[in-house]
């Protein structure tokens, strides 16, 4: 597939102005710091040192979008050679562009889910989270009760604060803190059932829940210095080189789909994916964003997303939302879909459906 | 639903790990099973080492869809280039995780006849895994299900009223209860009479093992479309249509004898999600 990928210029106007300039002073300091300290200079695995192996240059390198050629093949050779000294094992960081006329969507059918939890993990091995402090998984499974949409009259008038035999007080229009009514409660969604429970319980249903990648993204737009932006196939993605770690775009998530790297990653060097991109699954250093990129250093060259692939039931559909004769088109145009969080206005391009 | 002993060895093997792991290392692995996260932070320890290696161990024996009809091997560095094994799986329920090759011990689908639906299907570049080297019965003899089934050994049955079958018990616990169908189902309506190493249809077509959908469709028209147009079932490979695609049979996921009882059989969770800090349990979640 990957030759049939036409070269294009990633589009660059979300990220032309805005340099992140009230940054500027903030970074010349601690750029004197890391000269100061011989240690960061040479790359050194292992070493007490977290960020030991992230060069000077590294640090001081600017937006890849804006990057001329010649900077963009030094920087990932650059990240090669640190990642495979790092790792212990030849790793690539591509920067295959992304393909033209295909808008990438995603389709994930919830009637067949059984929230086994294996997307979580297939994610987990091919973009190379951190495994263990801190733990990072970009797919969240929501077990929801069935048919508990409490309208029901018993949840109506159950609720804080209780009456008591003194009277009742305080406000209360059916549900409380605990049990809301006509929503979804947070008691009555479940994260963390256990490892090995046997899925599905027909009881439940299942949501997997990851980066929506909107249309209208609100992560994007709170980002002060453009480090996450939406790459021409319609894919959000992240600089981890020019994140500065402020969050904005965590908090700014309807769907709690960024995560950040509170630690160093730890990622065992045998599971560690060496192939790799530069926009995608290459090792993330400490006090970054992350999340999920529709695998783009798969789907990029023409491959499905590993979460599809680990999928044992088939619930999850992805293609080109411009070929009307695509997976995700055929769903959208036979089946009954919904988007998460229609009311948000952020337009995902990841589509729930049923059937 | 049927059982096999060979379902009870992912988490013996697990069991087997964790013991290692905490007898070399002296872990107090938080929840206990935690074996995936716990050892490979850098560490000098010798204790510590030990335990590094014994946890390492990659989980080899694997299930797909269905535990046991499912099986898979993972073989090392099928995928040089990168050092990929064909597949990676999960080291507590030897699920499979991630595929280095999508199309490792794939073959051809085979001839997909038209039928009347408008996206035809797109089987230019379909493979599949084989179904015939999962069967328990089918590896038996040298010539299949027909190593018993050549007419002398097993007589042919005469007709295709259902009876009680002493043989196949771990296939059909009970064969005047089989659980397809509610009742209205025989064997014979899927295998052959005279040549049981293949299925049948109603129209008294022969059928590979490796093909089901090919029977399955006969009777669940709706279902057999959007598994041709890609939206029931799996396929795994390229997105782009026209690539080339790794199907699933119906059978890698339906277990025809059961599928009343189960549509899709239940499998085992893989490991929740890191509470958040400060949280030490998912009780008031
Ligand atoms: C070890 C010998 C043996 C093998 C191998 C074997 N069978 Fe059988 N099978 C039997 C016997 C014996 C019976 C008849 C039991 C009875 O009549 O009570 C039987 C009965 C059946 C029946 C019930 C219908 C009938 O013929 O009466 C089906 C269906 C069947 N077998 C399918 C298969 C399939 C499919 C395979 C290959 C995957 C297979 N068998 C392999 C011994 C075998
Ligand atoms: C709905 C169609 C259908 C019916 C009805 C059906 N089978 Fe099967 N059978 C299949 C298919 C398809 C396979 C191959 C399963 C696979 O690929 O996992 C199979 C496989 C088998 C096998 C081989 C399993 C193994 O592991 O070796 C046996 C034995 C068998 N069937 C016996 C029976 C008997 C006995 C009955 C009747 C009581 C019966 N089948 C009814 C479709 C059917
Ligand atoms: C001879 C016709 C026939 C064939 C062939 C057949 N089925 Fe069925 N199947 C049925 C009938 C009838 C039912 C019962 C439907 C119901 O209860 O509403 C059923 C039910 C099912 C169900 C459960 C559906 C539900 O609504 O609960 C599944 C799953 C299924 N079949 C899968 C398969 C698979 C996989 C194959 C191929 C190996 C297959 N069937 C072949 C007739 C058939
Ligand atoms: C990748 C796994 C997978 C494959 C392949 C697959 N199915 Fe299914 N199928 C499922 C799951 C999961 C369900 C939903 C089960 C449930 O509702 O509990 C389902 C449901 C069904 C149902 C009943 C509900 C419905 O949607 O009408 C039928 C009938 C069925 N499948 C038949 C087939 C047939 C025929 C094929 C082959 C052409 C096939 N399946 C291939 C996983 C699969």
């Amino acid at each position: 597939m990957s030759e049939e990928i036409i070269k294009t210029n990633i589009e660059a106007d979300g990220v032309k102005q805005g340099r992140r300039d009230f940054l500027k002073n903030v970074g010349i300091a601690s750029a004197a710091a890391l000269v100061a300290s011989p240690a960061s200079v040479e790359a050194s695995a292992g070493s007490a040192n977290p960020d030991a192996g992230i060069t000077v240059a590294e640090s001081l390198q600017g937006h890849f979008v804006l990057m001329s050629d010649q900077e963009k093949k030094t920087a990932i050779e650059r990240l090669e050679k640190r990642y495979t000294a790092q790792y212990g094992k030849k790793t690539t960081v591509s920067d295959v562009p992304a393909p033209k006329g295909v808008l990438f969507g995603y389709a994930l059918n919830i009637s067949k889910c059984i929230g086994c939890r294996r997307c979580v993990h297939a994610c987990v091995q091919e973009n190379n989270q951190s495994r263990d402090n801190p733990e990072i998984q970009w797919i969240q499974v929501m077990k929801i009760p069935k048919g508990n949409f409490s309208f029901a009259a018993d949840k109506l008038d159950t609720g804080y604060p209780k009456s008591s035999k003194l009277g009742d007080y305080g406000v209360q229009v059916g549900g409380n803190a605990y049990t809301a009514v006509g929503g979804l409660s947070p008691e009555e969604v479940q994260n963390y059932y256990p490892q090995d429970e046997a899925v599905p319980d027909k009881n439940y249903f299942y949501v997997p829940v990851q980066c929506q990648q909107c249309e209208k993204p609100p992560c994007v737009k709170a980002c002060p210095v453009r480090a996450t932006f939406r790459d021409p196939n319609g894919v959000v993605v992240i600089d981890y080189n020019w994140c500065i770690g402020c969050r904005m775009c965590q908090l700014a998530c309807p769907y709690g789909a960024r995560r950040f790297n509170w630690g160093e990653p730890n990622i065992p060097p045998e599971e560690m994916n060496p192939k790799t991109h530069y926009f995608g699954n290459r090792p993330r250093m400490r006090g970054v964003m992350e999340k999920c990129t529709f695998c783009l250093q798969r789907t990029r060259e023409g491959r499905n997303p590993a979460c599809l692939e680990a999928c044992p039931v088939g619930a999850r559909k992805f293609g080109n939302l411009l070929d009307p004769t695509s997976d995700v088109r055929k769903i959208i145009a036979t089946k009954k879909v919904f988007r998460f969080k229609e009311e948000m206005s952020t337009y995902p391009k990841f589509f729930y459906f049923i059937g | 639903m049927l059982t096999t002993n060979s379902k009870n060895i992912p988490s013996i093997i697990i069991v087997v790990i964790a013991l290692g792991a905490i007898l070399a290392g002296g872990f107090a692995l938080v929840g206990g099973f935690d074996i995936k996260n716990a050892n490979h932070r850098q560490n000098n320890s010798a204790a510590n080492e030990g335990a590094k290696t014994k946890a390492v161990q990659p989980v080899t024996e694997c299930y797909e869809s269905r535990e046991t009809y499912g099986a898979v091997t993972r073989i090392e560095n099928v995928v040089p280039q990168y050092g990929y094994p064909n597949i990676k799986c999960s080291k507590t329920t030897a699920g499979v995780l991630w595929y280095g090759d999508p199309f490792d011990g794939t073959i051809p689908m085979g001839t997909m006849p038209e039928i009347n639906d408008s996206t035809h299907g797109d089987f230019t570049n379909a493979v599949v895994r084989p179904r015939e080297p999962h069967l328990t019965y089918f590896n038996m003899g040298p010539n299949g299900c027909v190593t018993c089934h050549d007419g002398k050994t097993v007589p042919f049955p005469k007709d295709k009223k259902p009876r009680l079958i002493t043989m196949h018990t771990d296939i059909v616990a009970d064969s005047t209860q089989l659980k397809h169908g509610r009742g209205a189902m025989w064997c014979l309506d899927c295998h052959s009479a005279t040549n049981r190493n293949k299925l049948v249809d109603r129209q008294g077509n022969e059928i590979s093992f490796n093909q089901p959908q090919r029977l399955c469709g006969t009777c669940h028209g709706n279902v057999y479309i959007d598994w041709r147009a890609g939206i029931h079932g799996k396929r795994i490979g390229t997105w782009a249509v026209g690539g080339k695609k790794r199907w699933w049979v119906c059978t890698e996921c339906h277990n025809p004898h059961t599928v009343q009882v189960n549509r899709f059989d239940q499998i085992k969770a893989e490991s929740p999600p890191p509470l958040p800090r400060g949280m030490t349990s998912a009780n008031y979640e």
